[in-house]
């Protein structure tokens, strides 16, 4: 066990405990985009940035490991402008808001980011709702992985794919055969992690009514 | 909401979430031991079935030949009347009932007091019967509990899993999905199945034993253990009895002679043994592939010798794991909704048991066992079983020689199905009653790993529906004998106040993760068994001396290739639940696999209607051709009863427990068109 320090508050963690760890473990919160504690720290979407006692710039919270005596500030004033930062731009390249409940949305309004200071090109509406139970609308995709790492650390399908380079970055499942002609079993564990909705299941888009259920 | 998934016996825990009376969406709880935050296509999809507009929403009496509605009262009276006629004219024995392996703890323990205390005969049993079984005898003899000897996080930390006669994949997807996270960092894999499934690409070693082969495959790695020097000395003088009369048994077992027997390379049988027994730590799982067979129980207990030998029990990473097909197979069977037993595999021919229990519920009790399932179907034929009242279990679809459940059906006088849909059974009910599914009800399951889980409802029951907790307590009280309990909780705490393997259990203390029982007093529960003792008189285990038997049923001229049925990921079971879901969208038949050799032969092309007649029955399914069946065998699912699977299933069944031997069924395939008289030559194959 080593001990760390999170704004001030003292907390043991266990050996190889991560810094968001120790934040949680100290009731601290960090915002994540693409952290989802059942996989392996990614540490791709520079959301979780905190200031650390003696490092020259913010780090990733999820994928450093604490020491000895680590000083965490959760609130550093240059970690949270960075990370509202990089939300801002992600927000900039969806078609639309993300829904309230997601994960991204919720992200985006405690970090205070409403709207985004750079209009520009958006992500076209492209939708695939050919499978029974999952929906996957790739204009709402950020390319934060976590349905590729889900369906890969957790179920170990390996139905999908990380696709194209910059803002033609996207996911594709089963090389775009879709969801049902590729080796997906259905688990549900993308559109369960998905922090956009962009996979998500289709009986609860607006568009599925109460007749369509099955 | 917060509950406890009712498809497999893994025991995801599921958050519920309702919109306008109906379940919205349903999605992993992330502090689920079983499923740490995951869960499969069934527990996270497959719930529309509780709205279906074929739900039973109200009581059901058979007029002239046709189920019409009836009212609660008038369905009551009739069960009452008709039950107590027969036991006034035939006796108590004349009456059995049926527990669900899918319904809650309390709803088995309520049913089994239900036949006792109300009725008055120990003729109650449950659908393990035909699945596991056999583990639970043989668990029982090997070791002294009914149950894993571990967890399922066990997996995680063993270096060796040999899984033998099962499918997680497709069966326990999540058990299945973290099976193959564990490969993947590195755990080495032995699967021992007919058929090559998905986690022998995973793995390090696969072997394909003939159907019915098991215990000579067992045997077989044993002697390997044994020749090779692997045996625990240490823990087999210290914690073990009957190593001397194995020991000679094994003599006849090497890997020619096993090979011989079972088809599998001999090199191939000593590499699995060497992989297994050099390991740090290895698990055992297996599912119906082993119990699913004339001698099931004798092969659990092979494996529980193979594990003693080497030590690997009661430790962690070297768990034996069982994995139930219900979600509550483990659960309906601790309840004592079994023939010989009270809760916790206690005799009923124990006097100071049925003395605590006659205290209890203040009346006196049979000290006779009663009939198993198989023999209940018997005694119906034979005229000696009048009544039956089954609850949640379709039978006239699941269990085997489906023509012999009929006529049995057909014989009895009186017949009452507490269910949430129609089925072939209530096709042969006098009175059926609308009960509940999982999401509706309250208590708990018992999951593969010995664990009490909580239940709680998302939904109330459809329209005049009730729980199945409910149900079985009103008819009791009709009957004459109040069980005196308000909710399932107060029935939990009966259980708890019976029985000391589950003393500490209550729905406060089983809060989000569970108890895994023996729970002593204290609250404390047992990940683990037997680190230091065994359940058994003088604490040790017993190495069973059981040799290699031929199956029940072998290929021969006439029927030259053996079926073996299972479960595909999709459906469950007889598909009552999952076919009433999109999952039909994504499965919407059963196949009969065939191997590409096979098929030619046979003139049969992927897709064809084929013809599959056994020596009691016969159906048509279509044909899948695929190499991952060895040559000279076929497989099928069973969840679609159009299909009629189990009209090919024979009487066969486990020695020790009745348990129907599902998995060797000698067939003949052939082209629906073709003319048996014009067909191809068949040439024996296995």
């Amino acid at each position: 066990m080593s001990t760390v320090t999170v704004d001030g508050v003292e907390v043991e963690v266990a050996p190889g405990a991560t810094v968001l760890e120790a934040a949680r473990a100290a009731g601290r919160w960090v915002p994540t985009v693409c952290f989802d504690e059942r996989q392996a720290p990614f540490g791709a979407c520079r959301v979780c940035l905190v200031g650390i006692e003696g490092s020259p710039k913010p780090l990733p919270a999820c994928t450093t490991p604490c020491r000895e005596g680590m000083t965490i500030a959760t609130e550093d004033a240059t970690a949270r402008r960075v990370a509202g930062a990089v939300v801002e731009l992600v927000l900039s390249e969806l078609p639309e808001a993300p829904a309230p409940h997601t994960e991204l949305a919720q992200v985006a309004a405690r970090l205070g980011v409403e709207e985004t200071r750079w209009p520009g090109t958006v992500h076209q509406t492209d939708e695939d709702f050919r499978h029974p139970y999952l929906a996957l609308r790739h204009e709402l995709c950020i390319s934060c992985g976590r349905c590729v790492r889900a369906c890969d650390e957790v179920q170990g399908a390996f139905a999908l794919t990380a696709t194209g380079r910059g803002f033609e970055a996207n996911i594709t499942a089963g090389l775009d055969a879709g969801f049902e002609d590729s080796t997906c079993v259905s688990c549900g564990a993308c559109a369960d992690t998905c922090p956009t909705d962009a996979i998500t299941e289709i009986r609860l888009l607006p568009q599925s009514t109460e007749e369509g259920w099955k | 909401m917060t509950t406890t998934c009712g498809y497999c016996g893994v025991g995801c825990r599921l958050e519920t979430h309702v919109r306008g009376g109906r379940i919205a969406s349903i999605t992993p709880a992330l502090d689920g031991p079983a499923n740490l935050g995951h869960t499969c296509l069934k527990g996270r999809f497959a719930h529309g079935f509780t709205r279906s507009p074929d739900r039973l929403t109200t009581p059901l009496i058979r007029e002239q030949g046709e189920l019409r509605p009836a009212s609660w009262g008038e369905a009551l009276a009739r069960v009452v009347a008709e039950l107590e006629r027969v036991k006034r004219d035939h006796g108590a024995d004349a009456v059995a009932g049926l527990a669900s392996s899918r319904a809650t703890n309390e709803d088995c323990y309520a049913m089994q007091r239900l036949i006792r205390a109300a009725v008055g005969t120990n003729n109650i049993d449950n659908c393990s019967r035909v699945c596991h079984s056999p583990t639970s005898f043989a668990m029982r003899k090997s070791f002294g509990l009914s149950g894993a000897t571990g967890s399922f996080s066990d997996i995680d930390h063993a270096e060796v899993a040999l899984l033998l006669g099962v499918n997680p994949t497709q069966g326990h997807p999540v058990v299945g999905a973290r099976i193959k996270q564990a490969a993947l960092r590195g755990c080495k894999l032995i699967t021992i199945d007919p058929r090559r499934i998905e986690l022998a690409d995973y793995g390090a070693i696969h072997l394909a034993p003939r159907p019915g082969t098991n215990a000579a495959v067992v045997l077989g790695l044993c002697h390997v253990v044994r020749r090779d020097g692997f045996v625990d000395e240490g823990f087999v003088a210290a914690r073990t009895e009957g190593y001397d009369v194995l020991a000679e048994l094994l003599e006849s077992y090497d890997p020619a002679a096993v090979e011989e027997i079972t088809g599998i390379p001999a090199a191939e049988l000593e590499a699995a043994a060497h992989l297994y027994a050099e390991a740090g730590s290895a698990s055992l799982l297996w599912g119906l592939g082993v119990t699913e067979h004339k001698y099931g129980s004798e092969v659990v207990q092979l494996l529980c010798n193979l594990a003693m030998m080497t030590g690997k029990v009661g430790k962690p990473g070297s768990a034996l794991l069982p994995l139930r097909g219900q979600n509550n197979v483990q659960g309906s069977s601790d309840m004592g909704a079994l023939p010989d037993t009270y809760t916790a595999y206690r005799s009923v021919e124990d006097e100071q048991v049925a003395l605590s229990f006659e205290a209890e519920w203040g009346v006196p009790l049979s000290r006779h066992k009663g009939m198993k399932i198989p023999e209940m179907f018997d005694a119906a034929i034979a005229g000696e079983l009048k009544a039956m009242y089954i609850f949640g279990e379709d039978v006239a679809q699941t269990d085997p020689d489906i023509a012999h459940v009929a006529a049995a059906l057909e014989g009895l006088e009186f017949l009452v199905c507490q269910e949430i849909f129609l089925n072939e059974t209530t096709n042969y009910a006098d009175v059926v009653l609308p009960a509940s599914a999982f999401l509706e009800k309250e208590g708990t399951f018992t999951n593969a790993e010995r664990r009490f889980q909580v239940v709680e409802p998302a939904l109330d029951p459809p329209g005049e529906a009730k729980t199945d907790f409910e149900i079985i307590t009103t008819v009791s009280r009709a009957l004459g004998h109040e069980m005196g309990w308000e909710t399932p909780w107060d029935a939990l705490d009966e259980i708890a106040r019976l029985t000391p393997e589950y003393a500490g259990v209550s729905h406060e203390r089983l809060g989000r993760g569970g108890l895994q029982w023996p729970v002593r007093a204290d609250g404390s529960d047992s990940p683990t068994l037997y680190d230091t003792t065994f359940d058994r008189p003088g604490g040790r285990g017993h190495f069973a001396p059981l040799p290699y038997k031929p199956p029940g049923d072998a290929a021969d001229e006439e029927f030259p290739l053996v079926l073996v049925t299972g479960r595909v990921l999709q459906h469950y079971n007889a598909g009552t639940m999952t076919r009433r879901t999109a999952n039909a969208d994504l499965v919407d038949r059963d196949l009969l696999e065939i191997h590409p050799v096979d098929a030619a032969r046979l003139w049969i092309a992927d897709g064809d209607r084929v013809s599959v007649r056994s020596r009691v029955g016969r159906t048509e399914i279509e044909a899948r051709i695929t190499e991952r069946i060895e040559p000279g065998h076929v497989f099928t699912s069973f969840h679609f009863p159009e299909t009629r699977t189990n009209l090919l299933i024979g009487q066969s069944a486990d020695v020790n427990t009745s348990c129907p031997e599902y998995k060797v069924v000698a067939v003949d395939v052939r082209p629906i068109a073709e003319q048996p008289a014009f067909s191809p030559a068949l040439g024996t194959t296995t």
